[in-house]
């Protein structure tokens, strides 16, 4: 047999099996509310589905375009405060509502990105701070528009052609569809040259203007699109828990969504996949340590920045090439073949 | 007049990078632009390229001003730069370097992604067609998925020259592209530089190996201490007093 036969069937052979592997995962996915023991466990899975599409946002701006936006928690509000008050004072249904809350949040998240035309990094970061402290304060003390520190209740849930979607477990399939949206757009507009120009932007500011990648627009657009995905979070976030206020949206849920998607791994969606499943999971079942949940936060974002920069995903890619695995693949003789074919050039 | 420069001042300060500096490129030649360390040859490119805005002064190209225009609409008229310090995208591999300099012609953005992306794909494997082949006319095709960062310093130099290319530039500013390579990969780049004027391409080319300048430069411009000092053919600068007391000093000097 030679090399190109090998290579090919491993080949089909790991299509065959990537097939399968999604299959299943579809089916669990599909099946998970039917089989979870109660609701409670499904309104976790539901919560970490929201911060799922945030990450995906905050990982398009900063994973990829290098863009720190650490408003994405009060992005987030202005997502969820536009969904809540089209929904309680006006009657609009989620449906409708949803798409409204990702263009409010879209065009704050502009304004927010303009800072990056003068700063970058690490000052960006800080300006991003203040002006989502900005859109907090303005949640809390607007109380007229808003409900000032009470915020909204009774917002409804939505309806299908007249069948309600009423309960977690209901519920949970619109939020794994705009997940599964969510995800498939990310990965599409990041594969050409959008996700290029972004990479650019990243990798080298200066030599990505000579290369006539239009930064500023490209930056502001990273900021618009990731704040597009916090202003869907939002409205999908008021008719789950059908209450907010303000101190939800607060610095702390930045950082927490930071957290989560530098222990996934930044410039890798699913590394957000993974770290907005783990963290909010995590955290239900620490309630215990109360603060010492911000603790954990600090420690980890230092770890992961200190040791592991790619985070989970990056975890996962030294495993896939360490010896270890070498040795697991191995037994498998034709994709082993293939590894040492991937290898054997420098 | 293809590129224009008049009296182009760059004030950083109380400092002069360039005063009054004029120069005029034509189309179709190799345009050294030579000086010692300092004397502003890469703030030339910078101001031209887009980078710094002039304290004063005018840059024409092909007739039209372009002074002061924001780096991707100088990229967009048709100019492409190289840096003196390699500046590879380093997270990419060889290929995608090159395709993000196809970007600025790509018709595709963000909706046509979400909304045609039969149209994207077609596009794109038409600029993957085109990368692959400028790659094979620098040798590097080989190395077209290789991350950028991890090939020979020579080859970097060249993806840098691929990629810059990618734009399809009508005048292509290099800065020091001998810089760090043997004498054989200068050699190379000698004949590199010449079939990229051969294609129809200016460059405007600022070295410190006068072997290369004087192998390939119709005409040399020196500047010293942000003006210009001489300019003219090869054999005229490199006997000009003026020019080898910029370099050398003074012969009588106390």
């Amino acid at each position: 047999m030679d090399d190109r036969t090998v290579t090919d069937q491993a080949t089909r052979k790991r299509f065959g099996a990537k097939t399968a592997l999604l299959g299943a995962a579809g089916c669990v996915l599909l099946l998970f509310p039917l089989v979870a023991p109660n609701a409670y466990q499904v309104h976790i899975i539901n919560t970490a589905g929201i911060y799922i599409l945030i990450s995906l946002g905050l990982n398009i701006a900063m994973g990829f375009a290098g863009q720190y936006n650490l408003a994405m928690g009060p992005l987030w509000g202005v997502g969820a405060y536009t969904a809540a008050l089209l929904n309680t004072r006006l009657g609009i249904p989620l449906w409708l509502n949803l798409p409204a809350s990702m263009v409010a949040a879209g065009l704050v998240g502009g304004i927010v990105g303009l800072p990056s035309m003068k700063v970058r990094s690490h000052y960006l970061a800080i300006v991003t701070i203040g002006l989502g402290e900005v859109i907090n304060i303005v949640l809390v003390n607007a109380q007229g528009l808003t409900g000032g520190p009470d915020g909204i209740s009774r917002i409804r849930m939505p309806t299908l052609f007249g069948f309600p979607l009423d309960s977690d477990k209901r519920y949970y399939y619109v939020i794994l569809l705009a997940v599964v949206v969510g995800f498939l757009f990310a990965r599409r507009i990041l594969r050409h040259r959008v996700g290029r120009s972004f990479r650019a932007i990243r990798d080298d500011y200066q030599a990505a203007k000579a290369m006539g990648v239009n930064t500023a627009y490209y930056q502001i657009l990273a900021f618009v699109v990731s704040a597009v995905y916090a202003g869907a979070a939002g409205a999908l976030y008021a008719h789950l828990d059908t209450y907010i206020s303000p101190d939800i949206f607060d610095f702390n849920s930045s950082l927490f969504i930071l957290t989560m998607t530098l222990v996934g791994g930044m410039g890798s969606l699913v590394g957000s996949i993974v770290g907005a499943l783990a963290l909010p999971i995590l955290q239900e079942y620490l309630r215990v340590i109360k603060n010492w949940q911000l603790v954990g936060y600090g420690v980890a974002i230092m770890v992961v920045v200190l040791f592991v920069p790619g985070g989970t995903m990056e975890l996962v890619r030294r495993f896939r090439s360490s010896r270890l695995a070498g040795r697991l693949w191995a037994r498998n003789p034709a994709s082993g073949k293939v590894r040492v074919g991937e290898t054997d050039v420098p | 007049m293809f590129l224009e420069i008049e009296s182009l001042t760059m004030q950083f300060g109380g400092i002069y990078a360039l005063k009054e500096v004029s120069l005029a490129v034509e189309q179709g030649e190799i345009h050294g632009l030579i000086g010692p360390n300092g004397s502003g040859k890469t703030t030339t490119f910078n101001v031209v390229s887009g980078y710094y805005k002039p304290t004063s002064g005018s840059i024409r190209f092909e007739g039209a001003g372009i002074t002061g225009l924001p780096a991707h609409k100088i990229t967009a008229a048709g100019f492409a730069r190289t840096f003196q310090n390699l500046r590879l995208f380093s997270s990419m591999t060889v290929l995608d370097n090159v395709l993000v300099g196809m970007g600025h012609h790509a018709k595709t953005g963000l909706w046509r992604e979400i909304l045609n992306p039969a149209a994207v794909r077609r596009e794109e494997s038409r600029f993957v067609g085109d990368a692959i082949h400028l790659l094979e006319l620098f040798g590097i095709a080989g190395l077209a998925d290789h991350p950028a960062t991890g090939l020979s310093y020579g080859e970097q130099r060249r993806v840098e020259i691929a990629r810059a290319l990618a734009t399809k530039p009508k005048i292509l500013l290099l800065d020091e592209p001998a810089a760090g390579l043997n004498e054989v990969e200068s050699d190379e780049l000698r004949g590199t530089l010449k079939s990229i004027r051969d294609s129809g391409v200016t460059i405007l080319l600022i070295e410190h190996d006068m072997k290369l300048v004087m192998g390939v430069c119709d005409v040399i411009t020196v500047l010293d201490y942000g003006r210009k000092i001489a300019e003219g053919p090869c054999e005229s600068v490199s006997g000009d007093p003026v020019v080898i007391e910029a370099y050398l000093g003074k012969e009588d000097e106390p």
